[in-house]
């Protein structure tokens, strides 16, 4: 017998009847922007607000004129990246600007799904990052947020804000691994 | 190992009374940090309850959700594995490292993101043995492998540790500066250690949060961004998920998502929340799914809910006795309450001490996201226990004889008289003898009154 | 309605005025109370050791004890606990069924079957409530911060409406004394610091009077105030509501 055999013939045997699923309400709650910042910022996130998808550039030439490579296909970018860029490429970016797709005002996550990413690896390698996100995507919880995801594609990220740790004595580090700064701009 | 194994070592945590007292308000703080993100969530309850529902519903028909998981991640161009033991686990991520990261001239790099079941597995001395350089990427983690530790808490493993240990333990392995301590300085070394480590590695390895049957994806959650950067590099991902972590579908992640790290760290979610469907192109994928003593707790009725844990850790935060005895006291990969009626299915003989490591408070099955009945379990182990006799003798024979005198009145009338009148002459220290009396280490016995209750009624309302 | 009054072991042997003050209350509540002099204990000593199996035999008494009355009343949470909730591995004969119906913890019983609210009594002192995890959690007689922020109970409802009376807010306000019966020896060490954690939180926050539903906790609280030579009176609730003053 395999351990495959092995396995599901122990589960058949020891696992309960049958109990019913219980459907998931879609939970009402407040999907506005102003929650979304407080939240996000809360937990070291950034939240700018943008008249237009168009006016991202300026942001980014205000907020980040002293970063040297960056990778986007939103806004100007001098690092090529691509499914097949190296990691040896990859390491020097410093900052990408990707699209998200979905906003949660509850916890201040952005979903990304891997078509928006350039390379899986970009938004996690890239020392800053900054995601652009359509106001009307905003939802209040993650009730929502599903609901509006039809599918996660091959591989998708929800982020919220910067990478962090508090394993050193819960002091709240921001900039462990991921990107040390994240800020998302409203369009 | 002596099966009164928890009370020795959280004795002698408690030898060191300032660092009990740290140890015990750096948990709490995390459970208060717990509670300001519930309270303003209007259907927390709600989503304990669906959480707990779900899980319910979906161990009751996991064999068939493991099944549709299979497939889906199949059509998705994911290998999957079925492992029965530690051992098989162990030997499958051996293989699939053999045959997909040939390298030459040097050991196989991986890099391992938080994973208890691989802990549980005790994975990296097989791997190390092997020839394959391991390398734990969580922060917490990386710590106690420089400092060859155990973890002390599932989701801060190396929470026992004082920011002093930690830079004495960089200074050491990272070059840092001795008796630097500042955790942004010591983090930063590690994260740039660390990104070396990302680059050059061939495989990475992941446990997983959760499992899809619908889509045949799994989820993994993390802060610092390093199963995804450490996946996303390497050419090869191994994912190890107990048979436990299947959910039916897609939008159930919703519930989870909502609980985990608001019961975990008091976070709104982890920062990261990551959804593995498919391969990158060019790149290999493989789930082992991990029994390893799994369906034989689903067999045990009174004990089988503890699967639907979730490794949030807050029963450990939340636990008085964690808090003051420390994660190492329990000698097993999850400690804390959990740990305590998941250890016994695995050793009752080892871990017989553990469903006593409580005072059956209840806490732990409060704060539970998906309402785990933990101390009502810790009960039930205690029966088991005593059945099977491995009770240590003095408590063993104590209790039965208590349970005759209590069961015969007169006896018990009597017997409660001579120790009262006993207590009275005797001379204080004798019977607050500590080596005796273990009572009267820190705490004095209550005045032995002349007449008990009974006796006053007699006198005064008969 | 016939109400027996169920002393539980360690405080007959030990706080027998906790037991007289239980009756002298009820009796000035207007409560015709029967003490049947066979009563010894309801079993949970043994049981939470792991001792379930012998503890059959003092199920099987207390049922026999009280199975006529229509109220059984006890100053404890923890024995009302275990009562209802573990009598479930003997026999459940329409004697044992009504029995783990009907019997109530003191505070309980005063508010939920007595309908009272307030009790006329002048205690001007700064109190602090001990809350016992079988009475809090266990019965649901008072709101667990796992669940809500609100600080709220039967005892502490009671308590509030005495003259003169000041409740300690506490840093923490449910957090176990730690003397969990046997757990008290077996793991002296983690026990005998929980109820130290428990009594410098009371003495940082002014509590001069403390107090509880469990004696169980109360016996090893004081315990370590006197130890400590505490600047802390310790009594239960029943002798505050009786009018007995620290």
């Amino acid at each position: 017998m395999t351990s495959r055999e092995k396995i599901l013939n122990s589960i058949a045997s020891n696992k309960p009847a049958l109990t019913t699923l219980p459907n998931v309400p879609i939970f009402e709650g407040d999907g506005s922007i102003e929650r979304f910042k407080t939240v996000l910022e809360g937990i070291g996130g950034r939240v700018i607000e943008v008249a237009s998808k168009a006016d991202c550039q300026a942001a980014i030439d205000k907020y980040y004129s002293d970063l040297k490579n960056v990778a986007s296909d939103i806004v100007k970018a001098n690092v090529a990246v691509n499914l097949d860029t190296t990691k040896e490429i990859l390491e020097q970016v410093d900052l990408a600007v990707i699209q998200g797709e979905i906003g949660v005002a509850e916890n201040g996550t952005i979903w990304v799904p891997e078509i928006n990413m350039l390379n899986r690896a970009l938004p996690f390698i890239t020392q800053h990052l900054v995601l652009v996100l359509d106001k009307n995507n905003i939802v209040a919880n993650m009730q929502q947020a599903y609901n509006k995801l039809e599918n996660v594609g091959s591989y998708g990220v929800f982020i919220a804000g910067p990478s962090k740790t508090a394993d050193i004595e819960q002091s709240l580090v921001i900039g462990a691994h991921g990107a040390r700064s994240m800020m998302v701009l409203i369009y | 190992m002596n099966h009164q194994n928890h009370p020795e070592l959280a004795e002698a945590f408690n030898k060191d009374f300032e660092r009990t007292t740290w140890h015990d308000e750096t948990l709490w703080f995390v459970r208060q940090k717990r509670d300001k993100a519930v309270y303003p969530i209007p259907e927390f309850q709600d989503l304990r309850t669906l959480a707990s529902e779900i899980k319910d519903h979906t161990l009751s028909n996991l064999d068939n959700y493991l099944i549709e998981f299979e497939q889906n991640a199949i059509k998705n161009g994911v290998k999957v594995h079925w492992a029965a033991d530690a051992a098989e686990h162990n030997q499958i991520v051996m293989d699939i490292i053999k045959s997909s990261c040939k390298v030459e001239g040097r050991n196989t790099r991986m890099v391992k993101s938080k994973s208890m079941l691989t802990e549980e597995c005790h994975l990296n001395a097989f791997l190390q043995k092997n020839n394959i350089d391991v390398v734990d990427t969580d922060l917490g983690e990386r710590i106690i492998q420089f400092r060859d530790e155990p973890p002390s808490h599932i989701v801060m493993p190396a929470i026992h540790l004082k920011k002093e240990d930690v830079g004495e333990t960089f200074h050491e392995h990272l070059g840092t500066t001795k008796g630097e301590k500042d955790p942004q300085i010591l983090t930063e070394a590690a994260r740039q250690h660390l990104r070396e480590k990302f680059v050059a590695a061939d495989v990475a390895l992941t446990g997983v949060n959760f499992a899809i049957a619908e889509t045949g994806s799994f989820v993994v959650c993390t802060n610092e961004g390093n199963a995804d950067l450490g996946v996303n590099l390497a050419k090869v991902h191994i994912a190890s998920m107990g048979i436990e972590k299947m959910i039916p579908k897609l939008h159930h992640l919703s519930v989870y998502t909502r609980l985990l790290a608001r019961s975990a760290t008091g976070q709104p979610i982890t920062t990261y929340t990551s959804h593995f469907t498919k391969p990158a192109e060019g790149k290999e994928m493989h789930i082992v799914i991990v029994d390893n003593g799994r369906t034989q707790q689903l067999g045990r009725a009174d004990f089988r809910n503890s699967l639907k844990c979730i490794r949030c850790g807050a029963c450990m935060n939340t636990c008085p006795v964690y808090r003051r005895s420390g994660g190492h006291s329990y000698d097993f990969t999850v400690p804390g309450p959990i740990g305590a009626i998941l250890s016994p299915n695995i050793d009752l003989h080892k871990y017989s001490s553990l469903p006593f490591a409580s005072t059956l408070c209840g806490s732990c099955s409060d704060v539970c996201p998906v309402k785990i009945d933990i101390h009502v379990q810790l009960y039930k182990w205690r029966q088991i226990v005593g059945q099977a006799n491995e009770l240590p003798a003095a408590k063993k024979w104590g209790m039965k004889g208590l349970a005759k005198v209590l069961s015969m009145p007169k006896v018990y009338d009597l017997g409660g008289k001579l120790a009262r009148g006993a207590l009275r002459v005797l001379p204080h220290g004798l019977t607050h003898n500590q080596s005796m009396n273990p009572w009267a280490k820190a705490r004095e016995l209550p005045d032995a009154p002349k007449q008990s209750f009974k006796e006053w009624y007699e006198e005064n309302r008969k | 309605m016939k109400v027996a009054l169920f002393i539980p072991c360690y405080i007959d042997q030990f706080y027998p005025n906790v037991g007289i003050a239980t009756l002298q209350l009820l009796e000035k509540l207007g409560v015709e109370v029967a003490f049947p002099m066979k009563q010894t204990c309801c079993g949970q000593p043994m049981a939470n050791s792991g001792c379930e199996q012998d503890s059959k035999g003092v199920y099987a008494h207390f049922v026999d004890t009280f199975a006529e009355f229509d109220y059984i009343v006890t100053p404890s949470g923890s024995c009302t606990y275990h009562i209802k909730k573990h009598y479930d591995i003997i026999e459940q004969t329409p004697a044992v069924q009504k029995v783990r119906k009907s019997v109530y913890e003191l505070v309980d019983f005063i508010e939920n079957v007595l309908k009272i609210e307030e009790i006329p009594v002048d205690f001007p002192h700064k109190v602090g409530l001990h809350l016992s995890c079988h009475g809090q959690r266990g019965l649901r007689q008072a709101n667990a911060s796992e669940i809500t922020g609100v600080r709220d109970g039967q005892i502490s409802k009671l308590l509030r409406k005495l003259k003169g009376i000041e409740l300690t807010e506490l840093d923490r306000n449910d957090e176990c004394c730690g003397f969990g019966g046997t757990f008290c020896v077996a793991e002296e060490a983690v026990s005998a610091r929980m109820g130290q954690d428990r009594i410098s939180d009371h003495l940082r926050n002014g509590t001069k009077v403390l107090t509880g539903g469990d004696v169980s906790c109360l016996m090893h609280l004081e315990g370590i105030v006197k130890r400590q030579n505490a600047p802390i009176k310790v009594m239960h609730i029943a002798e505050i509501l009786n009018g007995n003053q620290p």
